[in-house]
Protein backbone atom coordinates (compact mmCIF):
# COMPACT_ATOMS: atom_id res chain seq x y z
CA UNK A 1 0.00 0.00 0.00
CA UNK A 2 3.12 2.43 0.61
CA UNK A 3 4.13 2.04 -2.88
CA UNK A 4 1.39 3.48 -4.69
CA UNK A 5 1.18 6.96 -2.71
CA UNK A 6 4.70 7.74 -1.52
CA UNK A 7 6.36 6.73 -4.88
CA UNK A 8 6.95 9.80 -6.47
CA UNK A 9 6.17 12.14 -4.00
CA UNK A 10 8.61 13.52 -1.90
CA UNK A 11 7.36 13.04 1.39
CA UNK A 12 9.40 14.70 4.00
CA UNK A 13 9.92 13.05 7.56
CA UNK A 14 8.91 15.56 10.23
CA UNK A 15 11.43 16.40 12.66
CA UNK A 16 9.79 16.93 16.54
CA UNK A 17 11.34 20.32 17.31
CA UNK A 18 12.92 20.27 21.22
CA UNK A 19 10.75 23.15 22.28
CA UNK A 20 7.69 20.84 21.28
CA UNK A 21 9.57 17.77 22.88
CA UNK A 22 9.91 19.71 26.05
CA UNK A 23 6.57 21.08 26.07
CA UNK A 24 4.37 17.38 25.81
CA UNK A 25 7.17 16.20 28.56
CA UNK A 26 6.24 18.99 30.67
CA UNK A 27 2.27 18.45 30.09
CA UNK A 28 2.83 14.89 30.58
CA UNK A 29 4.59 15.39 34.05
CA UNK A 30 1.30 17.58 35.22
CA UNK A 31 -0.74 14.99 34.55
CA UNK A 32 0.75 12.49 36.05
CA UNK A 33 0.78 15.30 39.28
CA UNK A 34 -2.68 15.54 39.03
CA UNK A 35 -3.16 11.15 38.98
CA UNK A 36 -1.59 11.35 41.97
CA UNK A 37 -3.22 14.29 43.17
CA UNK A 38 -6.78 13.06 42.26
CA UNK A 39 -6.13 9.18 43.48
CA UNK A 40 -5.74 10.79 46.73
CA UNK A 41 -9.03 12.56 47.24
CA UNK A 42 -11.97 10.52 47.47
CA UNK A 43 -14.23 10.97 44.57
CA UNK A 44 -15.94 7.27 44.89
CA UNK A 45 -16.32 5.76 41.23
CA UNK A 46 -14.80 9.18 39.65
CA UNK A 47 -11.91 8.38 40.55
CA UNK A 48 -11.58 5.79 38.60
CA UNK A 49 -12.73 7.24 35.45
CA UNK A 50 -10.76 10.61 36.09
CA UNK A 51 -7.21 8.28 36.33
CA UNK A 52 -8.09 6.59 33.22
CA UNK A 53 -9.27 9.71 31.05
CA UNK A 54 -6.07 11.12 32.28
CA UNK A 55 -3.67 7.86 31.27
CA UNK A 56 -5.57 8.30 27.64
CA UNK A 57 -4.40 11.99 27.77
CA UNK A 58 -1.30 10.69 27.88
CA UNK A 59 -1.10 8.05 25.88
CA UNK A 60 -2.53 10.00 23.05
CA UNK A 61 0.33 12.96 23.34
CA UNK A 62 2.93 10.19 23.12
CA UNK A 63 1.35 8.65 20.22
CA UNK A 64 0.68 12.02 18.11
CA UNK A 65 4.15 13.54 18.94
CA UNK A 66 6.46 11.19 20.78
CA UNK A 67 5.90 8.68 17.96
CA UNK A 68 4.87 11.24 15.51
CA UNK A 69 1.59 9.69 14.54
CA UNK A 70 0.31 13.43 14.16
CA UNK A 71 2.59 13.81 11.35
CA UNK A 72 3.31 10.83 10.26
CA UNK A 73 1.05 8.35 7.47
CA UNK A 74 -3.07 7.84 8.33
CA UNK A 75 -2.01 4.21 7.68
CA UNK A 76 -0.17 3.85 10.51
CA UNK A 77 -2.86 5.60 13.01
CA UNK A 78 -5.48 3.26 11.84
CA UNK A 79 -3.47 0.62 11.97
CA UNK A 80 -2.29 1.64 15.47
CA UNK A 81 -6.33 1.74 16.11
CA UNK A 82 -7.10 -1.54 14.70
CA UNK A 83 -5.46 -3.06 17.79
CA UNK A 84 -7.73 -0.66 20.36
CA UNK A 85 -10.78 -1.63 18.79
CA UNK A 86 -9.57 -5.21 19.10
CA UNK A 87 -8.74 -4.99 22.62
CA UNK A 88 -12.09 -3.53 23.30
CA UNK A 89 -13.89 -6.21 21.50
CA UNK A 90 -12.05 -8.29 23.72
CA UNK A 91 -13.08 -6.76 27.01
CA UNK A 92 -17.00 -5.80 25.90
CA UNK A 93 -16.84 -10.26 24.43
CA UNK A 94 -15.62 -11.20 28.32
CA UNK A 95 -17.79 -8.96 29.59
CA UNK A 96 -20.81 -9.70 28.08
CA UNK A 97 -20.58 -13.28 28.95
CA UNK A 98 -19.57 -13.33 32.28
CA UNK A 99 -22.13 -10.16 33.64
CA UNK A 100 -24.89 -12.54 32.24
CA UNK A 101 -23.85 -15.69 33.91
CA UNK A 102 -26.10 -15.08 36.83
CA UNK A 103 -23.91 -15.82 40.06
CA UNK A 104 -22.12 -19.12 38.70
CA UNK A 105 -18.79 -17.07 39.13
CA UNK A 106 -19.81 -15.60 42.38
CA UNK A 107 -20.53 -19.27 43.68
CA UNK A 108 -17.04 -20.33 43.70
CA UNK A 109 -16.53 -23.70 43.86
CA UNK A 110 -19.52 -24.70 41.28
CA UNK A 111 -21.90 -27.62 42.98
CA UNK A 112 -24.20 -29.56 41.86
CA UNK A 113 -28.21 -28.44 42.72
CA UNK A 114 -28.11 -31.26 44.60
CA UNK A 115 -25.40 -30.67 46.97
CA UNK A 116 -25.71 -27.28 48.51
CA UNK A 117 -29.72 -28.03 48.59
CA UNK A 118 -32.35 -25.97 48.19
CA UNK A 119 -31.71 -22.24 49.40
CA UNK A 120 -34.45 -22.22 52.11
CA UNK A 121 -33.83 -23.44 55.54
CA UNK A 122 -34.13 -27.45 56.57
CA UNK A 123 -32.53 -26.56 60.01
CA UNK A 124 -33.84 -24.60 62.83
CA UNK A 125 -31.40 -22.98 65.05
CA UNK A 126 -28.96 -24.12 62.55
CA UNK A 127 -25.88 -22.77 64.63
CA UNK A 128 -26.93 -25.22 67.34
CA UNK A 129 -24.71 -28.97 66.02
CA UNK A 130 -27.12 -31.95 65.76
CA UNK A 131 -26.44 -35.46 64.68
CA UNK A 132 -28.57 -34.28 61.20
CA UNK A 133 -26.66 -30.98 60.81
CA UNK A 134 -23.25 -32.97 60.92
CA UNK A 135 -24.64 -35.64 58.52
CA UNK A 136 -25.76 -33.04 56.18
CA UNK A 137 -22.36 -30.93 56.73
CA UNK A 138 -20.25 -34.09 55.97
CA UNK A 139 -22.20 -34.37 52.65
CA UNK A 140 -21.39 -30.61 51.71
CA UNK A 141 -17.65 -31.25 53.44
CA UNK A 142 -17.29 -34.17 50.47
CA UNK A 143 -18.42 -31.95 48.08
CA UNK A 144 -16.22 -28.65 48.31
CA UNK A 145 -13.79 -29.15 50.56
CA UNK A 146 -11.71 -32.41 50.43
CA UNK A 147 -9.92 -30.88 47.49
CA UNK A 148 -8.14 -29.04 49.74
CA UNK A 149 -8.61 -30.12 52.88
CA UNK A 150 -8.23 -33.84 52.63
CA UNK A 151 -11.66 -36.70 52.59
CA UNK A 152 -10.39 -36.94 56.82
CA UNK A 153 -9.76 -32.86 57.06
CA UNK A 154 -6.10 -33.31 57.83
CA UNK A 155 -5.30 -30.56 55.66
CA UNK A 156 -3.61 -32.77 52.80
CA UNK A 157 -6.12 -33.37 50.00
CA UNK A 158 -4.67 -33.41 46.15
CA UNK A 159 -4.62 -29.49 45.13
CA UNK A 160 -3.46 -28.77 48.82
CA UNK A 161 -0.02 -29.06 47.10
CA UNK A 162 0.42 -25.79 45.39
CA UNK A 163 -0.74 -24.19 48.52
CA UNK A 164 1.01 -21.64 51.01
CA UNK A 165 -0.07 -21.29 53.63
CA UNK A 166 -1.65 -25.18 53.76
CA UNK A 167 -5.29 -25.58 54.41
CA UNK A 168 -5.74 -26.06 57.93
CA UNK A 169 -5.54 -29.27 59.53
CA UNK A 170 -8.99 -29.62 61.54
CA UNK A 171 -8.01 -32.73 63.48
CA UNK A 172 -5.98 -30.85 65.82
CA UNK A 173 -6.32 -27.58 67.90
CA UNK A 174 -3.01 -25.33 66.41
CA UNK A 175 -2.83 -23.29 63.63
CA UNK A 176 -5.94 -21.91 63.28
CA UNK A 177 -5.69 -18.07 62.57
CA UNK A 178 -9.28 -16.86 63.07
CA UNK A 179 -10.73 -18.87 66.00
CA UNK A 180 -12.40 -21.94 66.81
CA UNK A 181 -15.75 -21.38 68.31
CA UNK A 182 -18.59 -22.05 65.27
CA UNK A 183 -19.39 -18.35 64.83
CA UNK A 184 -15.48 -17.81 64.14
CA UNK A 185 -15.19 -20.90 61.77
CA UNK A 186 -18.26 -19.81 60.64
CA UNK A 187 -16.55 -16.17 59.79
CA UNK A 188 -13.50 -17.95 58.01
CA UNK A 189 -15.95 -19.92 55.28
CA UNK A 190 -18.38 -16.51 54.75
CA UNK A 191 -15.19 -14.23 54.01
CA UNK A 192 -12.50 -16.69 52.99
CA UNK A 193 -9.32 -16.91 54.34
CA UNK A 194 -5.58 -16.17 51.87
CA UNK A 195 -5.89 -19.07 49.22
CA UNK A 196 -8.96 -19.79 50.98
CA UNK A 197 -12.09 -18.86 49.12
CA UNK A 198 -14.79 -17.55 50.86
CA UNK A 199 -18.15 -19.67 50.97
CA UNK A 200 -20.70 -17.09 51.12
CA UNK A 201 -22.15 -18.02 48.04
CA UNK A 202 -23.52 -21.21 50.15
CA UNK A 203 -26.73 -20.98 51.97
CA UNK A 204 -26.06 -19.95 55.49
CA UNK A 205 -27.53 -23.37 56.68
CA UNK A 206 -24.72 -24.93 54.57
CA UNK A 207 -22.08 -22.87 56.08
CA UNK A 208 -23.30 -23.67 59.88
CA UNK A 209 -23.45 -27.61 58.89
CA UNK A 210 -19.78 -27.46 57.85
CA UNK A 211 -19.04 -26.04 61.01
CA UNK A 212 -21.10 -28.74 63.38
CA UNK A 213 -18.93 -30.91 60.95
CA UNK A 214 -15.33 -29.80 61.10
CA UNK A 215 -15.73 -29.48 64.46
CA UNK A 216 -16.54 -32.79 64.95
CA UNK A 217 -13.40 -33.46 63.98
CA UNK A 218 -11.17 -32.23 66.12
CA UNK A 219 -10.95 -31.21 69.68
CA UNK A 220 -13.25 -28.50 70.36
CA UNK A 221 -13.88 -28.49 74.20
CA UNK A 222 -14.96 -24.99 75.77
CA UNK A 223 -14.83 -23.18 72.33
CA UNK A 224 -18.61 -21.93 72.90
CA UNK A 225 -20.14 -18.97 71.38
CA UNK A 226 -21.95 -16.41 73.74
CA UNK A 227 -24.92 -14.60 72.57
CA UNK A 228 -22.57 -11.56 71.47
CA UNK A 229 -20.24 -13.84 69.14
CA UNK A 230 -24.05 -15.17 67.43
CA UNK A 231 -25.53 -11.69 66.85
CA UNK A 232 -21.70 -10.46 65.55
CA UNK A 233 -22.48 -13.22 62.60
CA UNK A 234 -25.85 -11.79 62.17
CA UNK A 235 -27.70 -14.46 64.37
CA UNK A 236 -30.47 -13.71 66.78
CA UNK A 237 -30.04 -16.29 69.25
CA UNK A 238 -33.66 -16.19 70.38
CA UNK A 239 -35.15 -16.61 67.11
CA UNK A 240 -36.56 -19.95 65.81
CA UNK A 241 -35.54 -20.67 62.55
CA UNK A 242 -32.24 -18.02 62.76
CA UNK A 243 -31.64 -14.21 61.78
CA UNK A 244 -29.37 -16.27 59.15
CA UNK A 245 -30.96 -18.94 59.32
CA UNK A 246 -32.83 -19.55 56.38
CA UNK A 247 -31.66 -16.46 53.68
CA UNK A 248 -31.21 -17.29 50.32
CA UNK A 249 -27.48 -17.33 48.83
CA UNK A 250 -25.46 -14.05 49.06
CA UNK A 251 -23.09 -12.77 46.63
CA UNK A 252 -19.34 -12.65 47.89
CA UNK A 253 -19.35 -8.96 47.47
CA UNK A 254 -22.54 -8.39 49.66
CA UNK A 255 -21.05 -10.95 52.05
CA UNK A 256 -17.43 -8.61 52.38
CA UNK A 257 -19.40 -5.59 52.85
CA UNK A 258 -21.23 -6.95 55.71
CA UNK A 259 -17.98 -7.93 56.97
CA UNK A 260 -16.18 -5.29 56.91
CA UNK A 261 -18.71 -2.97 58.38
CA UNK A 262 -18.88 -5.24 61.17
CA UNK A 263 -15.19 -4.28 61.52
CA UNK B 1 19.61 14.06 0.62
CA UNK B 2 18.00 17.55 1.86
CA UNK B 3 17.59 18.69 5.21
CA UNK B 4 15.66 21.74 6.62
CA UNK B 5 14.18 22.11 10.38
CA UNK B 6 10.81 20.67 8.59
CA UNK B 7 11.77 17.49 8.05
CA UNK B 8 14.31 15.35 5.70
CA UNK B 9 13.93 13.67 2.65
CA UNK B 10 15.90 10.27 2.02
CA UNK B 11 18.08 11.01 -1.52
CA UNK B 12 17.31 8.75 -4.48
CA UNK B 13 20.40 7.58 -4.71
CA UNK B 14 20.71 6.21 -0.88
CA UNK B 15 21.57 3.06 -0.45
CA UNK B 16 18.50 0.40 -0.30
CA UNK B 17 17.38 -3.47 -0.19
CA UNK B 18 16.85 -4.42 -3.56
CA UNK B 19 12.91 -4.71 -3.19
CA UNK B 20 12.30 -1.48 -2.37
CA UNK B 21 11.78 1.02 -5.18
CA UNK B 22 13.39 3.88 -3.02
CA UNK B 23 15.29 4.74 0.50
CA UNK B 24 12.44 6.39 1.58
CA UNK B 25 9.89 3.31 0.65
CA UNK B 26 12.30 1.30 2.51
CA UNK B 27 12.20 3.43 5.64
CA UNK B 28 8.52 3.79 5.39
CA UNK B 29 8.01 0.00 5.34
CA UNK B 30 10.26 -0.37 8.27
CA UNK B 31 8.03 2.26 10.39
CA UNK B 32 4.96 0.64 9.40
CA UNK B 33 6.43 -2.82 10.47
CA UNK B 34 7.02 -1.56 13.50
CA UNK B 35 3.50 -0.22 14.05
CA UNK B 36 2.52 -3.50 13.16
CA UNK B 37 4.53 -5.09 15.47
CA UNK B 38 2.98 -2.58 18.49
CA UNK B 39 -0.02 -3.63 17.51
CA UNK B 40 0.71 -7.25 18.08
CA UNK B 41 1.70 -5.84 21.63
CA UNK B 42 -1.10 -4.42 22.28
CA UNK B 43 -2.91 -7.71 21.98
CA UNK B 44 -0.62 -9.24 24.02
CA UNK B 45 -0.84 -6.82 27.05
CA UNK B 46 -4.72 -6.57 26.34
CA UNK B 47 -5.13 -9.99 27.95
CA UNK B 48 -3.45 -9.06 30.60
CA UNK B 49 -5.95 -6.28 31.17
CA UNK B 50 -8.81 -8.22 30.54
CA UNK B 51 -7.65 -10.36 33.43
CA UNK B 52 -7.17 -7.21 35.56
CA UNK B 53 -10.38 -5.99 34.44
CA UNK B 54 -12.42 -9.14 35.78
CA UNK B 55 -10.45 -9.28 38.81
CA UNK B 56 -11.69 -5.76 39.69
CA UNK B 57 -15.22 -6.01 38.81
CA UNK B 58 -15.85 -9.11 40.89
CA UNK B 59 -13.44 -8.08 43.19
CA UNK B 60 -13.44 -4.57 44.20
CA UNK B 61 -12.80 -4.77 47.60
CA UNK B 62 -10.04 -7.14 48.06
CA UNK B 63 -8.30 -5.07 44.83
CA UNK B 64 -8.54 -1.91 47.03
CA UNK B 65 -7.28 -3.40 50.41
CA UNK B 66 -4.29 -5.39 48.32
CA UNK B 67 -3.18 -2.07 46.70
CA UNK B 68 -2.11 -0.58 49.53
CA UNK B 69 0.59 -2.98 49.91
CA UNK B 70 2.33 -0.96 46.76
CA UNK B 71 4.00 1.74 47.39
CA UNK B 72 2.59 4.61 44.95
CA UNK B 73 5.70 6.47 45.48
CA UNK B 74 7.52 4.26 43.99
CA UNK B 75 5.34 3.54 40.87
CA UNK B 76 4.81 7.58 40.63
CA UNK B 77 8.86 7.86 40.37
CA UNK B 78 9.26 5.60 38.09
CA UNK B 79 6.35 7.48 35.63
CA UNK B 80 8.22 10.23 35.99
CA UNK B 81 11.43 8.35 34.95
CA UNK B 82 10.11 6.95 32.20
CA UNK B 83 8.08 9.86 30.75
CA UNK B 84 12.00 11.38 30.95
CA UNK B 85 12.97 8.39 29.13
CA UNK B 86 10.63 8.86 26.51
CA UNK B 87 11.78 12.56 26.54
CA UNK B 88 15.19 11.76 25.79
CA UNK B 89 14.69 9.26 23.21
CA UNK B 90 12.54 11.53 21.19
CA UNK B 91 15.73 13.88 21.28
CA UNK B 92 17.86 11.61 20.41
CA UNK B 93 15.77 10.45 17.23
CA UNK B 94 15.14 14.66 16.37
CA UNK B 95 19.35 14.88 16.59
CA UNK B 96 19.75 11.88 14.75
CA UNK B 97 17.38 13.75 11.67
CA UNK B 98 18.96 16.68 11.76
CA UNK B 99 22.98 14.86 11.64
CA UNK B 100 23.97 15.92 15.43
CA UNK B 101 25.18 12.46 16.51
CA UNK B 102 26.95 13.39 19.65
CA UNK B 103 24.18 14.99 20.85
CA UNK B 104 21.91 11.89 20.01
CA UNK B 105 24.54 9.53 21.48
CA UNK B 106 24.10 11.72 24.50
CA UNK B 107 20.51 11.55 24.81
CA UNK B 108 20.67 7.64 24.28
CA UNK B 109 22.92 7.27 27.06
CA UNK B 110 20.31 9.05 29.36
CA UNK B 111 17.61 7.59 27.99
CA UNK B 112 19.68 3.79 28.84
CA UNK B 113 20.57 5.63 32.25
CA UNK B 114 16.62 6.25 32.74
CA UNK B 115 16.00 2.91 31.68
CA UNK B 116 18.33 1.23 34.46
CA UNK B 117 16.91 3.39 37.71
CA UNK B 118 13.43 2.14 36.39
CA UNK B 119 14.84 -1.32 37.25
CA UNK B 120 16.28 -0.28 40.21
CA UNK B 121 13.30 1.40 41.74
CA UNK B 122 11.78 -2.05 40.56
CA UNK B 123 13.93 -4.01 41.76
CA UNK B 124 13.53 -2.44 45.79
CA UNK B 125 9.67 -2.82 45.38
CA UNK B 126 10.33 -6.16 44.06
CA UNK B 127 12.48 -7.16 46.85
CA UNK B 128 10.08 -5.47 49.51
CA UNK B 129 6.92 -7.89 48.21
CA UNK B 130 9.21 -11.08 48.04
CA UNK B 131 10.93 -10.49 51.73
CA UNK B 132 6.87 -9.41 53.36
CA UNK B 133 6.47 -12.88 51.24
CA UNK B 134 3.83 -11.21 49.22
CA UNK B 135 3.65 -13.18 46.56
CA UNK B 136 1.90 -14.06 43.33
CA UNK B 137 -0.61 -17.10 44.08
CA UNK B 138 0.05 -19.85 46.27
CA UNK B 139 3.80 -18.49 46.86
CA UNK B 140 1.57 -15.94 49.37
CA UNK B 141 2.80 -15.95 52.92
CA UNK B 142 1.60 -12.52 54.31
CA UNK B 143 -0.12 -12.71 57.32
CA UNK B 144 -1.34 -9.24 57.65
CA UNK B 145 -3.99 -9.44 55.14
CA UNK B 146 -6.91 -11.58 55.96
CA UNK B 147 -8.67 -11.25 52.36
CA UNK B 148 -10.13 -13.95 49.90
CA UNK B 149 -8.40 -13.18 46.86
CA UNK B 150 -5.67 -10.75 47.78
CA UNK B 151 -3.01 -12.95 46.09
CA UNK B 152 -4.32 -12.90 42.82
CA UNK B 153 -4.13 -9.01 43.16
CA UNK B 154 -0.22 -10.26 43.07
CA UNK B 155 -0.69 -12.59 40.64
CA UNK B 156 -1.82 -9.82 38.18
CA UNK B 157 0.71 -7.32 39.42
CA UNK B 158 3.77 -9.71 39.66
CA UNK B 159 2.57 -10.56 35.71
CA UNK B 160 1.86 -7.29 34.07
CA UNK B 161 4.98 -6.00 35.79
CA UNK B 162 6.98 -8.54 35.27
CA UNK B 163 6.73 -8.43 31.50
CA UNK B 164 6.93 -4.51 31.32
CA UNK B 165 9.90 -4.95 33.28
CA UNK B 166 10.82 -7.82 30.49
CA UNK B 167 10.53 -4.91 27.78
CA UNK B 168 12.59 -2.21 29.62
CA UNK B 169 15.20 -4.70 29.54
CA UNK B 170 14.87 -5.63 26.32
CA UNK B 171 14.68 -2.24 24.82
CA UNK B 172 17.86 -0.92 26.85
CA UNK B 173 20.10 -3.63 25.01
CA UNK B 174 18.48 -2.44 21.84
CA UNK B 175 19.18 1.05 22.98
CA UNK B 176 22.79 0.20 23.63
CA UNK B 177 23.31 -1.32 20.08
CA UNK B 178 22.35 2.25 18.44
CA UNK B 179 24.62 3.82 21.09
CA UNK B 180 27.60 1.67 19.27
CA UNK B 181 26.41 1.68 15.62
CA UNK B 182 25.67 5.53 16.67
CA UNK B 183 29.12 5.87 17.20
CA UNK B 184 30.51 4.22 14.32
CA UNK B 185 28.94 6.70 12.47
CA UNK B 186 25.80 4.72 10.85
CA UNK B 187 23.38 7.05 11.21
CA UNK B 188 22.73 10.48 10.17
CA UNK B 189 19.95 12.70 8.29
CA UNK B 190 20.38 10.09 5.71
CA UNK B 191 19.30 7.34 7.46
CA UNK B 192 18.03 6.58 11.04
CA UNK B 193 15.36 4.00 10.25
CA UNK B 194 16.86 1.89 13.76
CA UNK B 195 16.79 5.08 15.95
CA UNK B 196 13.45 6.19 14.75
CA UNK B 197 11.64 2.51 15.21
CA UNK B 198 13.46 1.86 18.59
CA UNK B 199 12.09 5.14 19.52
CA UNK B 200 8.59 3.95 18.75
CA UNK B 201 9.18 0.69 20.28
CA UNK B 202 10.52 2.90 23.64
CA UNK B 203 7.76 5.44 23.71
CA UNK B 204 4.96 2.15 23.42
CA UNK B 205 6.96 1.16 27.03
CA UNK B 206 6.32 3.91 28.54
CA UNK B 207 2.30 3.73 27.17
CA UNK B 208 2.19 0.53 28.81
CA UNK B 209 3.33 1.90 32.01
CA UNK B 210 1.16 5.08 31.96
CA UNK B 211 -1.61 2.57 32.10
CA UNK B 212 0.02 0.11 34.88
CA UNK B 213 0.34 3.37 37.53
CA UNK B 214 -2.97 4.10 37.82
CA UNK B 215 -4.55 0.77 37.66
CA UNK B 216 -2.29 -0.85 39.96
CA UNK B 217 -1.28 1.55 42.50
CA UNK B 218 -3.93 4.08 42.64
CA UNK B 219 -6.84 1.69 42.76
CA UNK B 220 -9.42 3.27 44.97
C1 LIG C 1 -8.93 -24.01 47.51
C2 LIG C 1 -8.64 -24.84 48.63
C3 LIG C 1 -9.60 -24.82 49.79
C4 LIG C 1 -10.91 -25.22 49.81
C5 LIG C 1 -11.76 -25.71 48.64
C6 LIG C 1 -11.33 -25.07 51.16
N1 LIG C 1 -10.34 -24.59 51.94
FE1 LIG C 1 -10.41 -24.18 53.91
N2 LIG C 1 -8.52 -23.52 53.88
C7 LIG C 1 -7.71 -23.53 52.78
C8 LIG C 1 -6.43 -22.94 53.14
C9 LIG C 1 -5.26 -22.75 52.20
C10 LIG C 1 -6.53 -22.59 54.49
C11 LIG C 1 -5.46 -21.92 55.33
C12 LIG C 1 -5.48 -20.44 55.10
C13 LIG C 1 -4.46 -19.71 55.92
O1 LIG C 1 -3.95 -20.29 56.89
O2 LIG C 1 -4.20 -18.57 55.62
C14 LIG C 1 -7.84 -22.97 54.93
C15 LIG C 1 -8.30 -22.80 56.21
C16 LIG C 1 -9.53 -23.18 56.65
C17 LIG C 1 -10.03 -23.02 57.98
C18 LIG C 1 -9.25 -22.48 59.16
C19 LIG C 1 -9.33 -20.99 59.33
C20 LIG C 1 -8.51 -20.57 60.50
O3 LIG C 1 -9.07 -19.89 61.36
O4 LIG C 1 -7.33 -20.88 60.56
C21 LIG C 1 -11.29 -23.52 58.01
C22 LIG C 1 -12.22 -23.57 59.19
C23 LIG C 1 -11.59 -24.00 56.70
N3 LIG C 1 -10.51 -23.76 55.89
C24 LIG C 1 -12.77 -24.58 56.33
C25 LIG C 1 -13.08 -24.99 55.06
C26 LIG C 1 -14.33 -25.56 54.67
C27 LIG C 1 -15.47 -25.87 55.62
C28 LIG C 1 -14.29 -25.78 53.35
C29 LIG C 1 -15.38 -26.35 52.45
C30 LIG C 1 -16.61 -25.58 52.45
C31 LIG C 1 -13.01 -25.35 52.89
N4 LIG C 1 -12.30 -24.87 53.94
C32 LIG C 1 -12.60 -25.41 51.58
C33 LIG C 1 -8.00 -23.97 51.52
C34 LIG C 1 -9.25 -24.44 51.14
Amino acid sequence: MSNNNHENETHAHHILSDSMAYKIFGILICLTVITVGVAQIDLGAWNFAVAMLVASVKASLVCLFFMGLKYDYKENSIIFSTSLIFMTVFMVLTFSDLLTRGDVYVKGPIVPESASGPAKSKFKKAWIATPELVAHGKEQFQAQCVACHGAEGQGNGPAAAGLNPKPRNFTSADNWKNGRKPSQIFGTLTKGLNAMPSFASLPSDDRWSLVAFIRTLGPHEGEKDSDADLKKVGIDPASEDGGGGGEKSIPVGVAIDQMSEEK
Amino acid sequence: MSQSEAGVVLAADRHHAHHFNTANEEFDACKQGMWIFLVTEVLFFSGLFVAYAVLRVFNPEMMHEAHHLLNWKMGALNTVILITSSLTMALAVSSTQRGNIDKAVKLLWVTLICAGGFLIVKYFEYAHKFHEGILPGAQWHYEELKIAKAPLFFSVYFVMTGIHGLHVIIGMAIIYWLIRRAKRGEFGPAYFTPVEITGLYWHFVDLVWIFLFPLLYLVS
